[in-house]
């Protein structure tokens, strides 16, 4: 039954290791493209100082963290991680329809419920956004990108992320099973 | 040495950088002008085409937000006059050569059709439906036996209210990006696109949605075309008109016009519409927004970008 349920929901997904194939391309193709490479955090930090500057402007000035990317000559938003994120939703949303996955639900251990799925991942993320910012990237902005151009700032934050991840993993293990 | 005295229209306040007048109700008001102008086609194709049964959303219920939508966008109009109080003016006068005075009588003839037609529906929603006066039972009756000729006088009427949001724009010769013939047409067809948009979406039958949704893949991929057209003709033109398509093509406007207009608002729900089409299941509200707000974006572009756009340089 178990094996059965793994077997239907693994056909509902592209093979993890073409998917990383692929990454891999995007990457490339991002470099040749843009000349830069992807990134993630960066957009929800846009969308951060755009909130703050809007709700408090007089504050958004004196931060010494918001008004670095604060510019008259530039909207906040007119970043090009921003667009890269839009492009991340429609992609993944047309990935969902191919597949067949596409309905509102909850990805969660059956051991767990959904509101401490939600709550857990909420302050995992808090945390994961901070620590992008410390580390001046995330994911996709320093480990990835950072790695592809052989940098060494990269291949820390990489080993950083996924080393803490398995340490970490010994205490939040139960979450997911 | 003799002095002259120098007086210079452009010592106007707001004449320079640019002249910029036109503000946030203007796109609003074409936008849902358009969005009227495809609801009312439609409806009124498929009545003539006897499919009230088959497409009650076409026929029925999307027209009924034609008279709200209208009344919205002549209020923007109203917003953004300066003297308000002589609006009425309007209607003191035709004249042929001008796409105020075409608009002006256009709405004047389509919005209160528009609340007709919506009327003779009401009862099909609430049958204990009672208009209390014997003369607008009467007119209901009248109204109902008419309905073909009123689709008739709907088909034409959208064709023009279409036509005229994009003329508005174009009968301007002094911004190079507006005048161009193709402006009518696209607005147009964008117009009907963002009617189908809707209907699709408020339709509980998946043959009208589909009809619908077929209909508009056609309708965007000829808005594409026309786009394209339109910046293949500017290009073609003199420097101003190169200067022009320049604002979409590295321009200011480059990002939200391929981003918000083309990416998103028209190829990206293409994209959705056809894969619905060939069986896979999409929820039809997002292709939907992505087309109306595509649409809005694009109204939006174009007044905007359109002002900054002129031929003293």
């Amino acid at each position: 039954m178990m094996e059965n349920n793994r077997k239907d929901r693994s056909q509902n997904y592209l093979n993890p290791y073409f998917g990383g194939v692929l990454l891999g391309i995007v990457l490339i193709l991002t470099f040749y493209i843009t000349g830069r490479g992807l990134g993630a955090s960066g957009a929800a930090k846009s969308t951060v100082v755009t909130t703050i500057q809007s709700v408090a402007p007089e504050y958004a000035k004196k931060s010494h963290y918001v008004s670095q990317f604060i510019s008259d000559d530039n909207h906040p938003m007119n970043n090009w991680l921003v667009f890269e994120v839009l492009g991340v939703f429609a992609g993944a949303f047309l990935s969902g329809t191919l597949y067949g996955r596409l309905k509102p639900r909850v990805e969660h251990s059956p051991k767990i419920t959904s509101k401490k799925r939600l709550v857990v991942a909420l302050l995992g993320g808090l945390l994961f956004g901070f620590g992008s910012q410390v580390a001046r990237g995330c994911t996709s902005g320093a480990a990835l990108s950072g790695m592809a151009v052989l940098s060494f700032g990269g291949i820390i934050t990489m080993m950083g992320i996924f080393g803490s991840a398995y340490l970490f993993s010994w205490i939040f293990k139960r979450l997911w099973i | 040495m003799k002095e002259e005295l120098f007086v210079s229209g452009r010592d106007i306040p707001n004449i320079d950088p640019f002249l910029n007048i036109w503000h946030w109700q203007i796109p609003i008001y074409l936008y849902l002008g358009g969005l009227a102008a495809g609801i009312l086609f439609f409806a009124g194709i498929f009545t003539i085409l006897n499919k009230e049964k088959e497409m009650p959303a076409t026929v029925k219920w999307a027209p009924m937000l034609v008279p709200g939508a209208l009344v919205i966008g002549l209020l923007m109009l109203f917003l953004d006059l300066k003297h308000q109080l002589f609006f009425w003016r309007l209607y003191t006068t035709v004249r042929f050569e001008s796409p105020m005075s075409w608009g002006a009588w256009v709405l004047m003839a389509v919005t209160p059709l528009s609340f007709i037609w919506a009327a003779t529906y009401i009862k099909e929603i609430r049958p204990e439906w009672n208009w209390k006066f014997n003369l607008l039972e009467k007119f209901e009756a009248f109204a109902v036996k008419n309905r073909k000729p009123m689709a008739w006088i709907f088909i034409v009427l959208s064709v023009v209210l279409g036509i005229y949001t994009g003329i508005l724009l174009s009968a301007f010769n002094a911004r190079p990006l507006w005048n161009n013939s193709i402006l009518g047409p696209l607005f147009l067809v964008s117009g009907l696109s963002t009617g189908t948009a809707v209907i699709m979406w408020i339709t509980k039958n998946p043959r009208e949605r589909i009809i619908m949704s077929r209909i508009d893949l056609v309708l965007i991929i000829v808005e594409l075309f026309f786009i394209t057209h339109m910046m293949m003709g500017m290009l073609a033109g003199s420097s101003v008109q190169i200067a022009a398509a320049g604002l979409f093509l590295g321009g200011q406007f480059t990002v939200s016009f391929w981003v918000f207009v083309i990416v998103l608002g028209l190829v990206f729900p293409a994209v959705l519409e056809i894969l619905e089409l060939a069986g896979f299941k999409i929820p039809v509200a997002i292709p939907a927004l992505l087309i109306l707000f595509g649409g809005l974006v694009f109204r939006f572009i174009m007044v905007e970008a359109g002002q900054i756009t002129r031929y003293l340089y």
